[in-house]
């Protein structure tokens, strides 16, 4: 059941996930907004705007505020203070951001793996780190055994946190020991995305990259074979205990041109990081009771779900 | 060891199919054919053939399937002769000089119309890899039916006369070849007497299918189900059975499935591979462009590049559950109809393998009515002439995959 509005505010609004956005500032119109708006009241959707870099006309900055809402921003946005969720391009002004919100930094596999060490100090200053990597599709060999050893360094400084009672929120590792069932991002399913155009798409990054509306404000929300971006039509997906995965339907799209089936890249990084939940569960327990009613996290023999599937 | 000596290993193992789209020429138009896209340009050079050998020899641990099946299809593949002889050539060259498995254990495999089939060129090519040669050609029946379809592309004369002084020779030279027959609504009249037909030709087994595609009408279930009736008075009446097959009557079609149990794709695209004149990779020759009514084209590599696995992945894990509406997953008599890969992805709503079509479903039921109905007609015979139990031994069933 549809749960999320997701509404881009202009063209240039900021990445918050895999997909490049564009750098034209033209505006959604203010009568699909408002259009958008009344639909998210009539169908109790929960509204999340997307904020470009520049500032928004005081129609638009009124019109927002009807419905209660959450503000996903780019970290140098003139109304930052007003942030709801950052967005980092990268590793830049991450300690003068606003603290006491979620963080999302955006980057690509080797700059991360060059800069991770400045992600450490952020683990205490914001409740929820997310790291999108811009090149998940480029992963290799070389770049999942790296992974697997940043993660492992990571890991000791989360377990040190939570030694001292903290209790940091880190999406590469935290976010699968919190989980007995698949959370993924769900677009399609929960999320629906209202881009400058004035129609509804899948995600911002159907819309970005040239793919089909599946409805407007004024005719309703028309998806095509629906029941695909669900988890019981993933054949890998539905195997899999990656419950932290982002399951992301696009890079799925674009890697196997099916939005059901994620790629070799896709399923490897995200048990990387089941596994390394795993262990920084099984770390943090050595040090006293945590979370008794999360169950452990199994041992397995692949890192790719595909591999166990009968073919 | 030839491969009729190899009968067993064949059956026991699993084989590779690799499809060289050798042209996409043909002498026929013919009116039901899938190939919206044919040309006389696309010819495939060997230099193309031979980088896809060369690629798919040198990968033994990702090619391991016990046997090889090397098809070569068109347009009309014996218009390519001589590329088709210096590839098969190169592909026996190669697999012994690299000791590959797959030397010996292989098949070349064509579908011809038949047109060109008593050629010098063809002779010659069958004599030399005779052993190793799977040859079907297609002849839809008697001279009215074959030739209400499969005409000429120039002329629009139907090519029956043609490929039927053809035939003896064919089946002198491989007697146990079958022929496939392809059912669209304007044939449906002729069915029964096309089969006899064959029959009458010394063809002993008939492979028949209808098309995947939506092109039926109001009454064409009942009008099949009433010739495959007839048509299965005559071949129990007639004796038939004992001697002959056609695979519309299968003991195993008609039963509901389980979800659980048979959940298995019937189609096996992205199992096999195809290759055309561009060097393009394909997961079944259905997904290449000239094959498709109104999707792109689902190239999942190229001969320079190599295979991207991510692309192969959803047809692997395709299963029936997932891609089946509701009415299919629920039908009482599921087992046996069939879809082709392609045509859901041609026909989907969106650009997708996982939506199947449904557009035989009428056929496929009046079909499994016809089908009972022969069943019980032939073991009642049987039993009453105290036959069953000789012919539970002997008997073939017709093939159940048809595609």
């Amino acid at each position: 059941m549809l749960q999320y509005l997701v509404i881009l505010l202009a063209e240039d609004s900021v990445s918050f996930c895999h997909y490049e956005n564009r750098n034209t500032g033209n505006l959604l119109s203010i009568n699909a907004l408002k259009e958008s708006l009344r639909i998210s009241m009539l169908e109790n959707l929960s509204v999340q705007y997307v904020f470009p870099e520049g500032e928004l006309p005081a129609e638009y900055l009124a019109a927002i505020e009807v419905v209660e809402n959450v503000k996903i921003m780019p970290s140098n946005s003139p109304y930052a203070e007003k942030a709801n969720v950052l967005v980092f391009n990268g590793f830049f002004n991450l300690k003068s951001a606003k603290s006491g919100i979620p963080y999302v930094v955006r980057c690509g596999k080797d700059e991360f793996f060059t800069n991770y060490e400045k992600l450490i100090p952020l683990l205490e200053v914001t409740p929820h780190l997310s790291v999108v990597f811009k090149d998940l599709v480029k992963f290799n060999e070389n770049d999942f055994a790296q992974y697997k050893t940043v993660l492992e360094t990571f890991s000791k400084h989360v377990e040190e946190l939570y030694v001292d009672g903290k209790s940091p929120q880190f999406n590469l590792l935290t976010d699968r020991m919190y989980l007995d069932k698949m959370r993924n991002c769900e677009a399609g399913v929960k999320t629906i995305t209202l881009a400058p155009d004035g129609n509804f798409y899948i995600c911002p990054a159907f819309y970005y990259n040239g793919e089909m509306p599946c409805g407007n404000p004024n005719d309703g929300l028309d998806i095509k074979n629906p029941q695909l971006y669900k988890l019981e039509y993933a054949p890998i997906c539905r195997r899999c205990d990656a419950f932290h995965c982002r399951r992301c339907v696009w890079l799925n799209k674009l890697t196997t041109l099916e939005v059901n089936t994620p790629s070799h890249e896709q399923c490897v990084v995200s048990h990387i990081e089941r596994n390394a939940a795993k262990s920084l569960l099984a770390a943090i327990r050595k040090h006293g009771e945590f979370m008794p009613q999360l169950p452990e996290i199994a041992e397995i023999d692949y890192l790719d779900p595909f591999d166990k599937i009968e073919k | 060891m030839n491969i009729k000596e190899r009968a067993e290993a064949w059956r026991s193992g699993v084989s590779k199919n690799i499809t060289f789209i050798v042209t996409k020429d043909c002498q026929l138009a013919c009116k039901y054919c899938y190939l919206v896209g044919k040309n006389i340009n696309e010819r495939m050079s060997f230099d193309t053939a031979k980088k896809a050998i060369d690629y798919i020899l040198s990968r033994e641990d990702e090619f391991k399937e016990e046997s090889v099946v090397w098809d070569f299809i068109g347009g009309e593949p014996f218009l390519e002769i001589d590329l088709i002889d210096k590839v098969c050539d190169y592909i026996k060259m190669e697999t012994y000089r690299l000791n590959h498995h797959w030397f010996n254990s292989y098949r070349f495999s064509f579908s011809t119309n038949g047109i060109n089939y008593h050629e010098k060129k063809v002779q010659d090519f069958i004599k030399k890899n005779h052993d190793h040669l799977s040859i079907g050609i297609t002849i839809d029946g008697t001279e009215l039916k074959h030739d209400l379809n499969r005409v000429y592309k120039n002329s629009g004369k139907g090519s029956y006369k043609e490929v039927v002084k053809n035939i003896p020779l064919w089946i002198k030279q491989f007697p146990f070849a079958g022929t496939k027959v392809t059912i669209s609504s304007a044939d449906i009249p002729y069915i029964k007497e096309s089969v006899l037909h064959l029959y009458s030709l010394g063809i002993k087994e008939v492979n028949i299918n209808v098309v995947f595609e939506d092109v039926w009408k109001d009454g064409d279930d009942k009008l099949f189900e009433n010739q495959l009736i007839e048509l299965a008075d005559a071949i129990i009446d007639g004796g038939y059975y004992k001697d002959y097959a056609c695979s519309f009557y299968s003991e195993h079609i008609g039963k509901p499935m389980d979800i659980k149990l048979e959940n298995q794709n019937w189609c096996g695209a992205g199992k096999m591979l195809s290759v055309d004149a561009a060097g393009n990779f394909y997961p079944c020759t259905r997904f290449a462009q000239y094959s498709l009514r109104s999707k792109k084209a689902v190239i999942i590599g190229n001969i320079h590049d190599g295979i991207d696995k991510n692309k192969l992945r959803p047809f692997l894990t395709l299963d029936r559950l997932t891609q089946s509406p509701q009415k299919c997953l629920d039908c009482e008599v599921a087992s046996g109809c069939a879809w082709c890969q392609g045509e859901n992805y041609d026909a989907a709503e969106t650009p997708t393998i996982y939506q199947r079509a449904t557009a035989i479903c009428l056929m496929h039921k009046a079909r499994v009515r016809a089908n009972n109905y022969y069943w019980n007609k032939l073991f009642r015979k049987l039993e009453l002439e105290g036959e069953r139990e000789e012919y539970e031994k002997s008997k073939h069933d017709g093939p159940l995959k048809i595609c």
